[in-house]
């Protein structure tokens, strides 16, 4: 009777039990000598193909589409093509984090389990068909976020940054909860598929007559947009958007910066994922629009105003992607097809970029890269990786040929398509001064002399191959765009259909 | 720099277009010369950003309504007047920063002043002309009515921008400063030229424009030779060239002659052309636009007097070296264009009598 649900869930429980052979493996060992040294290393290696293994048995499942465990989970292609791209960008943070170990000679292996965990979750997540799973799917992750936010134990910061992430994301996560109850309380039902019957069917049997609409639910019934509302509060804190946003700067400055790698890059996937079900499925209705509108506006004026300011590295890129999750809410505020489809595009490159700097942040740790202006002349010490970061931080800015570019003129495209001018406009005008804190970094490696010797040590293997994969995608997206495009359509289409 | 001008396509003519802004920003602020580049730099680089992300808005629309950006296709396609003048401010938007005209033409001074020789020859020959082949290719013809309505405005702040920069060069002690205010003079003589939309205008604003791109880029490896000998562009400290680099002086004459637009080099036939065809649709402009020709004889002439001729400044200067013959070489190249187009410019406008004549049957402009 439970066929299908294994063999659809068969990745996810690949990597549940990877992670908790994982964990044993790694208590055993820990105990074993005085100090293992390989310890992390090989956990972090295994974990990495552990993620390579879900991911070929993500390709190989025979199953394309099915709703399982009673209508709790779903796998279609959009879940399908989120879960490869989580996969794939776990992998690389795993793949950048690896140098870090070493360097700072830990000892604790929990991160990668924990990093494990959280992925599985959040594939759990994406492919979340009803409130309860989903609200499951992200408490766990958040939990495991949690713990490594505050992983750096001789570091004041760390344990602050955890502490701070711990209340608000709690807190947050009530505010989801009690949003899904109210739903529950004025509905009855918590499945998506249902609220979706629910939610539409005035729109559908408005033109047959008028005692039909007393029975249907409508998003402006006050009790239910209450509930909306609050859904819509608990996932806007988990990516940062504006009104929310307050924990992101310290949190991502406080823990150890492949925590924050991973926090900029794994959570928005899965939470966009299970936002745009939730609601472009569920509750599609044009009175949340402008609350995402405004979230979107204010977003980007803010993450585009507060990181001209900035002196450190980590906190500017909070910042950033503050301002980025701005853009990508503008595609998902016009509900339409390209809306959705430009908010994929959008994401998919953010990531694409993101994975390259927090590369490139982690490969000068000993050179302290702490503040910007240790960038200072990196042009004459260390070029490539010169070039390296203008071009990242030119396609941020949003400059053609980049691949930035590309996404940001779909993500207008579709504002103009949907009639959302007043977005468009302020994300042209925000793109403009945010350029101006990009550029500061070409400036500073390339047109200021240096203030501290410069020393030069070269990034492990496994950092320059991301780096130049990810360099190349961004270079040269323009050139051969289709297959994105191809495929965010795909996944755009099996959401609506 | 060179896809740009060969695009047919607005959407990768909008890529090309943006895509300049790199490396001259990066040229500026690596080989410049001193700490002010890199406002100038940021200037640059901001300043024409801003004006282009509203042709982007524009591109978005047209798209929207017409389902392409393939330029052959939208020079059929009619939008309404409404919706042509909003397009056409948002193109003038981006294209008024490259050109430069005059509220925003504050970043060419700057930028021109603080590149290396190089920057400066490709700013000013090429990079300049992007913006007034952006009004011909794509402005004047997709939006003939909005044109139509915006002609006394351009008109406007063309001749104010002559007349104005005119005057402000005479005051100006930076040599490379006065070429570049004659640079935007002379790109404000080619808008008038294209907005006065018969033939012999915009014949006349294409051949300045192609001759501008000579004799402003020479002007600037001739300041660029004095330049890399006394590493100084003050006004103040050179003069009596004439005695100590005869070479240098005559290159310098000439090409100070050619941009006082002398007959028998190709500005003139440029800027009387224009004067012709500006003269054919406002007299006043004309009258104007030919006074600005007059500060243009001023500020050159006064120029060449400071610096070449007078006694030299022992003071200042001590050593002098002629043009080496690689500098010769360089310059000439350049004198052979303005001479052949100054003296034979059959050569070049036979190439442009189609589609100038296209244009102008396709906007209905006579």
């Amino acid at each position: 009777m439970f066929d299908n649900d294994f063999i659809a869930l068969l990745p996810e429980m690949f990597l549940i039990n990877a992670t908790i052979l994982l964990l044993i493996y790694g208590v055993v060992y820990s105990t074993v000598h005085k100090v293992f040294e390989p310890l992390v290393r090989n956990v972090a290696w295994l974990g990495f193909s552990s993620i390579l293994i879900t991911l070929i048995l993500l390709r190989g499942s025979p199953l394309t589409t099915a709703n399982l465990c009673y209508n709790n989970l779903i796998i279609d292609n959009f879940t399908y093509f989120f879960k490869v791209g989580l996969l794939l960008s776990t992998a690389c943070i795993i793949l950048m984090s690896l140098q870090y170990f070493q360097q700072e000679a830990l000892t604790a292996f929990e991160s990668i389990v924990l990093m494990l965990m959280s992925t599985c979750s959040m594939l759990l997540m994406i492919s979340a068909y009803d409130l309860i799973a989903m609200y499951l799917a992200i408490e766990l992750q958040s939990l495991s976020f949690y713990v490594i936010a505050a992983s750096k134990r001789n570091s004041e910061f760390s344990t602050e940054a955890g502490l701070k992430y711990f209340i608000l994301g709690a807190f947050s996560s009530g505010i989801l909860l009690f949003g899904c109850s109210m739903i529950y309380g004025f509905t009855g039902v918590t499945n998506l598929e249902e609220l979706a019957k629910i939610f539409t069917a005035p729109y559908v049997l408005r033109p047959l007559s008028d005692s039909v609409m007393l029975n249907s639910a409508d998003a402006s019934w006050s009790g239910v947009f209450m509930g909306i509302l609050f859904i819509a509060v608990g996932f806007l804190f988990k990516i940062t958007a504006v009104p929310f946003h307050m924990w992101a700067p310290d949190v991502y400055e406080g823990s150890p910066t492949y925590v924050t790698a991973f926090f900029s890059i794994a959570p928005k996937i899965a939470i966009f994922a299970n936002m745009l079900r939730v609601f472009i499925y569920s509750f599609y209705d044009p009175t949340w629009q402008q609350l995402f509108v405004f979230c979107s506006i204010a977003s980007m004026v803010l993450g585009a105003f507060a990181a001209l300011s900035q002196n450190k590295v980590k906190r500017l890129l909070a910042y950033s992607s503050i301002g980025h999750v701005g853009y990508l809410l503008i595609g998902f505020s016009c509900g339409t097809i390209e809306g959705i489809q430009s908010l994929l595009i959008g994401l998919f490159i953010y990531v694409l970029m993101t994975i390259n700097i927090f590369a490139i942040v982690l490969a000068l740790r000993k050179n302290r890269f702490k503040y910007i202006s240790d960038l200072g002349a990196l042009a004459k010490t260390n070029p490539i990786l010169a070039i390296t970061i203008s071009i990242t931080m030119f396609s941020y800015a949003g400059i053609p040929p980049l691949a930035g570019f590309c996404s940001k003129f779909y993500l207008f495209f579709a504002a103009l398509g949907c009639g959302a001018y007043l977005l468009a406009f302020i994300g042209i005008l925000t793109s403009v001064i945010s350029c101006f804190y990009y550029i500061r970094f070409v400036k500073i490696m390339y047109f200021d002399t240096p203030k501290t010797w410069i020393l030069y040590k070269p990034m492990d293997r496994e950092k320059s191959i991301l780096l130049g994969i990810t360099l190349l995608g961004i270079t040269f997206f323009f050139l051969n765009p289709s297959p994105l495009f191809l495929v965010t359509h795909q996944m755009a289409l099996s959401l609506c259909i | 720099m060179i896809a740009v001008f060969c695009m047919l396509d607005l959407l990768l003519f909008y890529v090309f277009f943006e895509s300049v802004l790199i490396p001259m920003f990066i040229i500026i602020g690596v080989w410049g010369s001193r700490q002010r580049k890199i406002q100038a730099a940021y200037q640059f680089f901001l300043y024409t950003l801003f004006g282009s992300l509203f042709m982007l808005l524009a591109i978005l629309l047209i798209f929207f309504q017409t389902g392409t950006t393939d330029l052959q296709i939208l020079l059929t396609t009619e939008f309404s007047e409404r919706r042509q003048i909003l397009l056409w401010i948002a193109f003038f938007a981006s294209f008024a920063v490259k050109v430069p005209m005059v509220p925003v033409h504050i970043w060419l001074p700057e930028a021109h002043v603080e590149a290396p020789t190089a920057g400066s020859v490709i700013l000013a020959g090429i990079l300049l002309k992007l913006g007034t082949y952006g009004f011909l290719r794509f402005s004047i013809p997709m939006f003939p009515e909005a044109t139509l309505y915006f002609t006394p405005f351009i008109y406007t702040l063309s001749v104010i921008a002559i007349i104005y920069t005119s005057l402000t060069t005479i005051r100006q002690i930076d040599l490379k400063k006065i070429i570049a205010y004659s640079s935007v003079a002379h790109m404000n003589f080619v808008t008038i030229g294209m907005f006065s939309l018969n033939m012999q205008g915009i014949e006349g604003s294409i051949l300045l424009m192609l001759s501008h791109g000579l004799v402003s880029s020479a002007l600037f490896l001739c300041v660029g030779a004095l330049y890399d000998r006394h590493k100084t562009r003050l006004v103040r400290y050179y003069g009596g060239l004439a005695q100590t680099m005869p070479i240098f002086s005559v290159i310098f004459l000439f090409f100070t002659l050619a941009n006082m637009s002398l007959p028998g080099t190709s500005s003139f036939i440029g800027e009387f052309l224009i004067l012709v065809g500006a003269f054919q649709r406002n007299t006043l402009i004309a009258t104007l636009a030919a006074l600005g020709m007059i500060l243009g004889a001023a500020y050159s002439l006064w120029l060449y007097n400071r610096v070449v001729f007078g006694n030299f400044q022992p003071n200042f200067i001590n050593k002098f070296s002629d043009l080496n013959r690689r500098e010769v070489f360089i310059f000439l190249p350049f004198i052979l264009g303005v001479i052949w187009m100054g003296v034979y410019p059959e050569v070049f406008l036979e190439s442009m009598h189609t589609s100038v004549s296209n244009l102008i049957q396709h906007g209905k402009f006579y």
